[in-house]
């Protein structure tokens, strides 16, 4: 199903079962711990080997020499791999895939130096720990500050440019009678989901089957094939259950490939998971940013020139963040650049962490602009609504935003709030030894889609299956395909069943990029309305008005129950969504509103977020439900990028020092107060079918900047450098006394 | 230990178990995914920051039986012993247990790899105290990381469902249970694997003879550090020797104004009783580690490690307490601040180890504040934390003591700091000129956790902010 123009009326906008609050449907599993993740298949490799990663103690350099003399000799191994023994590698493939071992050289900080499988877990451990390894190390570029002078102008990042630019930025720039010049940082995140990374491999003859945790198994299916020499028809990748990923799990990892490997050597089934400590450095992170936020005014608050540059780093070949994207969107201006430098750093891999781009530049984009708005003596969102723009300010009134009700969520936002309550000059609320301040930040989110086919089958009992190679990576797209599957055919929930997360199935979106339930959901409803299609005609109906409801399909005063027209065997069709060019010609994203109250102690300066809520408008919610958790999570992610977030970076060794979930600090239950989410009723019928948005990324996009508007209300401190610990702020607030 | 037992007993679910010739320093949470093939208890983290891997054991106590989540990440086999280990996998034997419904009912659960180890935070609660507000629901389940629900969900049904204590099939089968807990053989344990041995002892006089007869043998107590020792530094223990099982270390008595800790008391045992003496000791424990890791990790430990950022010793300096140290029949005394001699390395002698920590109660009038700076509310390493006991009479301060952790290569009193204060009038130049003090007391280190200049002005921040709250 080609998706060209404005989707009409449609099935889906009975929303007799889309549209309303279902309880997920693998929740049962979940909670009783029947859900099986990727190192849990045991039934299906009873005789799988263990094994165990030995990643390099060093950032960059080479193994010297390699003794694994002892470890061969250990009890119970079984193999060790090292780049002496690993086979031909095609050097990389699809989802950021690379060879494993297929040089002395050592990339980065836990790039694979040896791969130990043995009988037990325990027996691979302790051998991987008597290999000696001797490095030659080589001086390393660790610190992106000291980099950015050699930053270069990369290749596009997809089709999203490095640079754009229209009017004449610096003349408009110079010539705006009120001018802010800011610079902000953020430092290198992990996604910290909290399932490792894990793989079991399995060979029958020729072919291979892994089961993995991995958002996009088609990717990982290619990737894996280009890497091991093989065709991608030989490999399946299955994903079930996936504990989290946040953008981690995108991409083919050393646990896919070198499993993959060991277990074809061994002729054996075996099954890795990678150490929470080894996830930090050997996988992938959001990469530090330098912002310069360039924003010229008139004085009653018009923008009229803004300028936004990025500064990140990347290993060779790698992509940068494209942190200014969401400026190239949000807010009006004549004169306008935006920037994307790439330096080369020998750090581990940086790639996509939710919301790649919007999470970080709204961190900056969305504090300058309260600087601004101090700077003319705003109100920070009355600056924010002046400025809105309707079309995409880039290109023209010509490229419309398909929806777009970011005034709408400021306004609601500041109402149910309390916005009026907030006084604009810092370091005025207290509560005992706690200044208290208030702050607001926008959010936006491109809206992605991708083709995504799925295959919906009518079994003789009447039930439907839907089954695709889409993920559910805790964002409930169990859930949505089964509501739109119930919606379109017209039967109960209940009579839906859900499989997902095998190759083997029609090729799906995956989850991505907030695109994974409007692009899979659309590729269920390519599928259904085929389906539709075949059993009107086998029912000899007139396709285009028969009701589906109830099990039957009817027209007039006639009726035929979905099981009379099932073969024996089931009924079959499989079709796909294949979305057109309506995001060159509209501008799509979801927006929001979020708005923070904190607390900074006067003595520690520790600061504690004490209510948070957000307004989104993202299209139709599928599922209020499962939408409001995944903002709140999303909320909750942006909190902590605010105040705790960080890899510290050792620039004398090139690795992330706080490599465990002890050091780098996610939210605890205490961080996360009174929350909520208020969703603004919206359909953008030039999305998809569906009429959705994505939702799944939405959440953090702001967040941190509303936390650090709030910081700055409460006590006058503005801190430029992300996160923002209390070591920062303390030397500047105001005396105790 | 010649009447020793060479297998450990206990209940998984409601089926008894004896395992005989296991690695002791195997943890529960290897053996229930690797060797029983249970995998709903999740490994997230392994060393007991996430809490995926919450079980829950259960042990008779007095008539009934006492529910305790734990980390099985960082627990030995060993330590289920004569208990009822009970794992997500057990709720759910017939319908979902209400817990697990809530989960299900108020969307608690997305990407589900964190969700069994809430569940059981969540089950052991529910056969305990009530939880009956948000920052009820903060202190259970700090323990417990989730990356994708922002915790709003997994509150609202923790509220719903650990309201009130639930009936369910455990609290059905409770008398069989006692009657097969109380049917497993009892006993000190001597365990041997390999050329490993582990011993755990019934009796104070067996473990003070073992500790002297095997003076490099690994003391262990909650195991909450030890067991890292061989999961994250791969470290070989071929000699340890559990104190669990010793009753008389699991002793809280009040004597002669003095309470009595003994070295085996856990955090959750202790809290209580600490927050009676004072609440800002309560709310001190509270705050170190979580639920599950205060279910098993002892003051005792937290002291022998010697740490510089153990929280609970700058309370304790505060306090005036002395600690007992055993070595075969004789012990010996000593003021807490003189046990840390520098990073790491304490005052024990080969073959001693800590009996008890004995505590003065407060005297009427006198002050208590404590302070642990962190970034992060729960589950975080302190920056600084600070510790004073002032008595002002009259206007004057006729007695101090100041302690502070993450200042120093150990947790220490501030003296200058204390003779700056000590016989002075109780006012805001006597506070400014023990807030100069203390820079002679202190060199603080600048690492992750926060900056030197950081912790010098947050130590004299402490003090200011003692001065404020007892201004009158």
């Amino acid at each position: 199903m080609d998706f060209n123009e404005a989707a009409g009326t449609n099935p889906i906008d009975q929303t007799r079962v889309v549209g309303h609050a279902h309880d997920r449907v693998d929740g049962p599993l979940k909670v009783s711990g029947r859900a099986t993740y990727a190192y849990e298949f045991h039934n299906e490799a009873p005789d799988a080997a263990y094994g165990y990663m030995l990643g390099a103690g060093i950032g960059k350099g080479r193994i010297e020499a390699l003794d694994t003399a002892a470890a061969e000799a250990a009890p119970g191994v079984l193999l060790v791999l090292t780049h002496r023994n690993a086979p031909e590698q095609g050097k990389k493939g699809k989802g950021s895939a690379r060879a494993q071992m297929a040089s002395a050289e050592v990339r980065n900080f836990d790039d694979p130096v040896a791969f130990v499988v043995a009988e037990s877990f325990e027996q691979a451990r302790e051998a991987a720990h008597m290999i000696r390894v001797r490095y030659v190390t080589e001086p390393g570029r660790f610190d992106l500050v000291a980099e950015r002078g050699n930053a270069k102008k990369p290749e596009p990042k997809g089709s999203t440019l490095a640079d754009t630019a229209v009017g004449d930025f610096e003349a408009g720039f110079a010539a705006a009678p009120v001018q802010l010049d800011v610079t902000y940082t953020t430092p290198d995140q992990s996604h910290a989901m909290i399932e490792p990374h894990a793989t079991l491999a399995i060979w029958h003859c020729d072919r291979l089957t892994v089961y993995t945790s991995n958002q996009m198994p088609n990717w990982a299916q290619h990737g894996l094939a280009s890497i091991l020499q093989m065709e991608p028809t030989d490999v399946r990748v299955i994903s079930r259950y996936i504990g989290g990923g946040f953008g981690s799990k995108l991409f083919v990892y050393g646990d896919i490939i070198i499993t993959a490997m060991a277990a074809r050597k061994l002729q054996r089934p075996v099954k890795m998971a990678l150490t929470r400590p080894q996830i930090f450095n050997h996988t992938s992170h959001r990469p530090a940013t330098i912002q310069r936020l360039r924003i010229g005014a008139t004085p009653d608050g018009a923008i009229t020139a803004i300028g936004h540059e990025v500064w990140c780093g990347n290993q060779e070949g790698g992509t940068f963040e494209t942190a200014a994207n969401q400026t190239r969107l949000l807010y009006a201006g004549k004169h306008r650049m935006t920037s994307h430098r790439l330096a080369v750093l020998d750090l581990p891999v940086g790639n996509a962490m939710r919301a790649p781009g919007e999470a970080v530049g709204l961190m900056a984009l969305e504090c300058a602009v309260d600087e601004l708005a101090e700077r003319l003596r705003m109100d920070p969102i009355e600056l924010r609504v002046m400025n809105d723009t309707q079309f995409d300010p880039e290109t023209g009134p010509e490229r419309p935003f398909s929806s777009r009700k970011f005034v709408e969520c400021l306004r609601t936002g500041a109402d149910r709030f309390g916005w009026a309550k907030r006084n604009p000059k810092p370091g005025q609320m207290r509560d005992g030894h706690w200044l208290i301040g208030i702050g607001v930040a926008g959010a936006i989110r491109e809206n992605l889609t991708m083709k995504s086919a799925a295959r919906v089958t009518l079994d003789p009992q009447g039930q439907v299956i839907v089954e695709s190679s889409m993920t559910d990576i805790g964002t409930g797209t169990y859930t949505v395909h089964a509501q739109i599957a119930a919606e379109m055919m017209g039967v109960p929930m209940e009579r839906v069943i859900v499989h997902m997360g095998d190759t083997d199935m029609p090729e799906a979106a995956g989850s991505g990029g907030s695109w994974g339930a409007n692009s899979s959901g659309s590729g269920v409803y390519a599928a259904c309305d085929k389906l539709r299609r075949v059993l009107a005609q086998k029912a000899g109906f007139n396709a285009d008005d028969v009701v589906f409801a109830g099990g039957k399909l009817s027209q007039g005063n006639r009726s035929v129950t979905l099981e009379s027209l099932a073969d024996p065997q089931g009924l079959s069709v499989e079709a796909e969504i294949d979305f057109g060019d309506l995001t060159k010609r509209y501008a799509q994203a979801s927006f929001g509103a979020h708005f923070c109250e904190v607390g900074v102690d006067l003595a520690t300066a520790e600061v504690r977020v004490r209510r948070l809520m957000s307004v989104a408008a993202a299209g139709r919610i599928l599922n209020p439900k499962t939408a409001r958790s995944q903002c709140i999570g999303g909320m909750t992610m942006g909190i902590g990028a605010a105040l705790m977030e960080q890899c510290v970076v050792d620039t004398r060794h090139g690795y992330f020092v706080n490599h465990d979930l002890a050091e780098y600090h996610v939210p605890v239950h205490a961080d996360i107060p009174d929350m909520d989410v208020i969703f603004l009723e919206e359909l953008d019928d030039k999305s998809s079918p569906l009429k959705a948005k994505g939702i799944g990324e939405l959440g953090i996009c702001g967040v941190g900047a509303a936390v650090a508007n709030a910081v700055y209300n409460a006590c006058g401190v503005r801190i430029r450098d992300y996160p923002l610990t209390l070591d920062k702020i303390l030397p500047h607030l105001p005396p105790m006394v | 230990m010649t009447d020793a037992r060479d297998s450990v007993s206990f209940l998984l679910g409601h089926a008894p178990r004896e395992i005989r010739g296991a690695d002791p320093t195997m943890t529960v949470l290897e053996w229930l995914r690797g060797k029983a093939g249970l995998c709903g208890t999740k490994e997230g983290c392994a060393e007991g920051d996430c809490g995926a891997c919450t079980v829950v054991l259960a042990e008779t106590v007095g008539a009934g039986l006492r529910y305790r989540a734990m980390n099985a990440c960082i627990l030995f086999l060993p330590a289920l012993d004569g208990k009822q280990l009970i794992t997500v996998e057990h709720l759910a034997e017939r319908a979902l247990h209400p817990v697990q419904q809530a989960m299900v009912t108020y969307h608690a659960s997305q990407c589900g790899f964190c969700t069994p180890g809430f569940v059981m935070a969540m089950f052991a609660a529910a056969h305990t105290a009530p939880v009956v507000d948000r920052g009820a629901v903060d202190t259970l389940l700090a323990g417990n990381l989730c990356r994708c629900t922002g915790y709003r969900s997994i509150a609202d049904a923790t509220l719903d469902v650990c309201a009130a204590p639930v009936d369910d099939q455990f609290t059905e089968a409770e008398a069989t249970t006692l009657a097969v807990l109380a049917a497993l053989p009892k006993g000190p344990l001597a365990l041997r694997h390999g050329g490993r041995r582990f011993w755990a002892p019934d009796s104070l006089a067996t473990l003070a003879a073992l500790v002297e007869a095997y003076p490099e043998a690994v003391i262990l107590a909650g195991g909450t550090d030890v067991v890292l020792w061989v999961t994250k530094q791969f470290r070989e223990l071929d000699a340890v020797i559990a104190i669990g099982g010793v009753a008389e270390l699991r002793e809280l008595t009040t004597d002669g104004g003095v309470l009595r800790i003994g070295a085996g008391v856990c955090y959750t045992d202790a809290m209580a009783v600490l927050a009676g003496l004072h609440p800002a000791l309560g709310e001190l424990v509270r705050r170190i580690g979580s639920v599950q890791v205060r279910n098993s990790g002892t003051i005792g430990g937290n002291i022998a490690n010697g740490s510089p950022i153990g929280d609970m010793p700058p309370a304790l300096m505060a306090l005036g307490a002395r600690l007992v140290l055993r070595r075969g029949v004789v012990t010996r005394e000593l003021p807490i601040e003189d046990f840390f001699l520098a990073y790491r390395h304490t005052a024990l002698a080969p073959g001693e180890f800590i009996e008890r920590m004995d505590i003065p109660i407060l005297l009427e009038g006198a002050v208590l504040a404590v302070n642990k700076v962190s970034k992060r509310p729960d589950q975080d390493i302190s920056a600084v934390c600070g510790a004073f006991m002032v008595v002002i009479a009259d206007g004057w301060v006729a007695d101090i003591r100041i302690a502070y952790g993450g200042m120093a290569g150990v947790p220490a009193r501030a003296p200058a700091a204390e003779q700056a204060l000590l016989g002075r009038p109780w006012n805001e130049a006597t506070i400014r000129g023990a807030m100069a003090a203390i820079e002679e007391d202190f060199s603080p280190l600048s690492d992750m956790r926060a900056s030197a200049a950081y912790r010098a002005t947050v130590a004299r921040n402490l003090l200011l902010k003692l001065y404020l709250d007892h201004a009158a």
